[in-house]
C-alpha cells in the first residue's frame, strides 16, 4: 500500500485503513467498465491536508480512478474508504466533492436555477448559491440560460458547486480544462485556498499545471500508480530550458534546438537566475525562456 | 461555506426535472398541444362521426411527440455528466429513471387537457351528445393510450440511450422515439381495421382488444421502470471517459 509517511516526504507501506478513519483509501482496487478493467490493483491511501496532482496522460484511468473513489462506479476488487466509510455506503458522499471532467450542468436552466439544484442536493441553500455566485464572480451570468453561456462559463459556473458546502475531500477531475489561462489561474488560486486544510485530488495532464498546485503527485499508466510522491521529485528527475531570442547569437551556437528554442539542461530551476545573467553578460537578446524537458515523458516513456 | 453536516436524505429532482422538460421541450409541447387542438376543432366542426372515430387516434401520436422534452433531459443529462453528478451524490438510476417518466407524464396531461378540453368542448358546443361509445373511447382506450405510449416511448428510449453510445440526429433514441411511441396506437389501428373489415369480432370486441393494448403498454412500461435499477448499472449513465 502507497501512503505518505508523516512528514510527507516519502511512501510507506501500510495495509490497512488510517486508524483516524479520514481521508482516502484504496486496497487492491480494480475497477472499469462493463467488465473490462481500466484501473489494475490500485493501493494508496491519503490522509494529509493537500493538493494531490493525479498525472498521466490520456486513457491511463484517471477519470476511472475518480468516479471509483466518488462511487460513480463499483470496483470489481478491493475497498475504497472515503472519510473511513465503505465508498458503497451513501454516507461516504457526505465526506466529498466530485466534479467530473465534464460540466454536469443541468440544460433548461440558468446559472442560479443550476447551482440551486446543486445546492438541494448537497444540502446547501440560497445564501450558499449567492455566496458562490460572488466568489466566481459570476453574478452577471446568474439569470442567463446555460445554452447562452460559453464553454469556460459553463465550466466556470459548474466549478461553483464545489464551494457550495464544506468538504473534507475534493475530487476535481481536470476542472481548469477548457478554461482560458487568465480564469484558470484564479480557479487555481481558489483550489489552492480551500487546500488548507482538505484532502483535493486534482486530475490533470499538465505537468506546469501539476507543479503550480500540487504538493504531492500520484501518476498513472496503464491503470496503474506509476509514481506517488512529493512533486520535487519529478522535478529533480531532469530540468531543461529554452531560451528563444531575438536575433542569432554566436553564444548559442553549441547549444541543441528544439523547435524556436535553443535549450539547456540544468540540475535545477535555482540555476535558471544565473543562466540569465551569464547570457546578457554576452549580449544574447532574449525574447523568452521557459521550461522544456517534461519529467512525465521519461515517466510514460 | 455551509457546515459539514449531512444532509438528511437525498433530494427527488422530480420538480426541477418536469420544468426542465417543459424548457428543453418547448417546441415539441407547444406544437403537440396546438396541433392537437386544431384536429380536435378541426374534426368536431365536421361532424360528430368524424370525431368519435379519428380524435382517439390522433390524440395519442401528439402526445408522444409532446412528451419528448423529457427524454431530451435524460439523453443530454448523460451526455453532459449531469446524470454522473446526481449518481456520485447519492441518487439512484430508478429515481432518475422515474422523474423522467414522470415529467413525461406531464407533458402528455397538458396535450390531453387542452385537446380534450378544446375538442370535446366544441363537439358539445356544437349540438352534439357525448354518447356511450365516444365516452369509452376516449375514456378507455385514448386517454389512457396517449399516456401509456409516450410512457412506452420514454422508457424504452432512455435504455436505448443508457445502453448504447451518445450519438445525436435522427438515428439517435431520441430522432427514433416518436416512431417508438406511436407504434402502439398504429398496431392497434391496423388490428382494429382488419377486425372490423373481416367482420372477425363485433365493434364492442375491437374496442375491448384496444383497451387491451393499452394495458399491455402500460403495464410494459411499468415493468421496464420496476427493473431500470437491477438492468441498468450506473456504469451505464456516464458518459465516455
Amino acid at each position: 500500500m502507497l501512503s505518505l509517511n508523516q512528514a510527507g516526504t516519502k511512501p510507506v507501506v501500510e495495509d490497512r485503513p488510517p486508524p483516524g478513519g479520514t481521508g482516502v483509501f484504496c486496497r487492491s482496487v480494480s475497477s472499469g467498465y462493463l467488465g473490462s478493467e481500466v484501473l489494475r490493483d490500485i493501493s494508496f491511501s491519503i490522509e494529509e491536508p493537500a493538493v494531490y496532482v493525479v498525472l498521466g496522460p490520456n486513457g491511463a484511468g484517471k477519470t476511472t480512478l475518480f468516479r471509483t473513489l466518488a462511487g460513480v462506479l463499483r470496483p470489481y476488487r478491493g475497498e475504497v474508504r472515503i472519510g473511513g466509510i465503505p465508498v458503497d455506503q451513501p454516507a461516504s458522499r457526505h465526506h466529498l466533492h466530485y466534479l467530473s471532467h465534464l460540466d454536469g450542468m443541468p440544460e433548461g436552466l440558468t446559472v442560479r436555477e443550476a447551482l440551486e439544484v446543486y445546492a438541494q442536493v448537497e444540502g446547501a441553500n440560497s445564501t450558499d448559491v449567492d455566496r458562490v455566485l460572488g466568489l466566481l464572480e459570476i453574478r452577471e451570468l446568474a439569470d442567463h440560460f446555460l445554452s447562452q453561456l460559453s464553454a469556460g462559463q459553463r465550466k466556470r459556473a459548474s466549478i461553483g458547486r464545489i464551494f457550495l458546502r464544506d468538504r473534507e475531500i475534493y475530487l476535481l477531475d481536470e476542472p481548469t480544462a477548457n478554461l482560458d489561462p487568465k480564469v484558470a489561474r484564479e480557479i487555481r488560486t481558489l483550489i489552492l485556498e480551500l487546500a488548507r486544510d482538505k484532502v483535493i485530488l486534482y486530475s490533470s495532464h499538465n505537468l506546469f499545471e501539476a507543479r503550480e498546485i500540487g504538493r504531492y503527485v500520484l501518476a498513472i499508466k496503464g491503470g496503474r500508480i506509476e509514481h506517488f510522491g512529493r512533486i520535487e521529485d519529478l522535478r529533480g528527475s531532469r530540468f531543461v530550458v529554452g531560451v528563444r531570442v531575438l536575433a542569432p547569437s554566436e553564444a548559442l551556437a553549441d547549444w541543441p534546438r528544439e523547435g524556436e528554442y535553443y535549450t539547456r539542461e540544468l540540475a535545477g530551476p535555482d540555476e535558471v537566475p544565473a543562466l540569465l545573467r551569464d547570457l546578457e553578460a554576452r549580449g544574447v537578446r532574449i525574447r523568452e525562456l521557459r521550461e522544456m524537458g517534461n519529467p512525465l515523458e521519461d515517466l510514460f516513456a | 461555506m455551509s457546515s459539514l453536516a449531512v444532509p438528511v436524505d437525498t433530494p427527488s429532482l422530480l420538480g426541477v426535472t418536469i420544468r426542465r422538460s417543459t424548457v428543453v421541450g418547448k417546441f415539441f409541447l407547444v406544437y403537440s398541444t396546438v396541433m392537437s387542438g386544431f384536429f380536435g376543432v378541426i374534426l368536431a366542426v365536421v361532424s360528430a362521426s368524424a370525431f368519435s372515430t379519428s380524435f382517439p387516434v390522433i390524440l395519442p401520436i401528439f402526445g408522444v411527440a409532446g412528451s419528448m422534452g423529457a427524454l431530451s433531459v435524460f439523453s443530454s443529462d448523460r451526455v453532459k455528466g449531469t446524470l454522473e453528478y446526481f449518481l456520485a451524490y447519492g441518487i439512484t438510476a430508478r429515481r432518475l429513471f422515474t422523474n423522467v417518466l414522470i415529467a413525461a407524464v406531464v407533458l402528455v396531461s397538458i396535450i390531453v387537457a387542452v385537446a380534450v378540453g378544446v375538442g370535446v368542448g366544441l363537439y358539445v358546443a356544437r349540438g352534439h351528445s357525448l354518447s356511450e361509445d365516444l365516452l369509452v373511447r376516449l375514456g378507455l382506450y385514448a386517454i389512457p393510450m396517449t399516456y401509456a405510449s409516450a410512457s412506452f416511448a420514454t422508457i424504452v428510449c432512455m435504455y436505448w440511450t443508457a445502453l448504447s453510445s451518445p450519438r445525436t440526429g435522427m438515428n439517435s433514441p431520441i430522432g427514433i422515439a416518436p416512431i417508438i411511441g406511436i407504434l402502439p396506437p398504429v398496431g392497434v389501428l391496423v388490428v382494429a381495421s382488419v377486425l372490423e373489415a373481416t367482420g372477425a369480432v363485433s365493434s364492442f370486441g375491437v374496442d375491448v382488444v384496444a383497451v387491451l393494448a393499452m394495458v399491455g403498454v402500460a403495464v410494459t412500461s411499468l415493468l421496464l421502470l420496476a427493473v431500470s435499477g437491477r438492468l441498468l448499472r450506473s456504469e451505464r449513465l456516464l458518459s465516455p471517459a
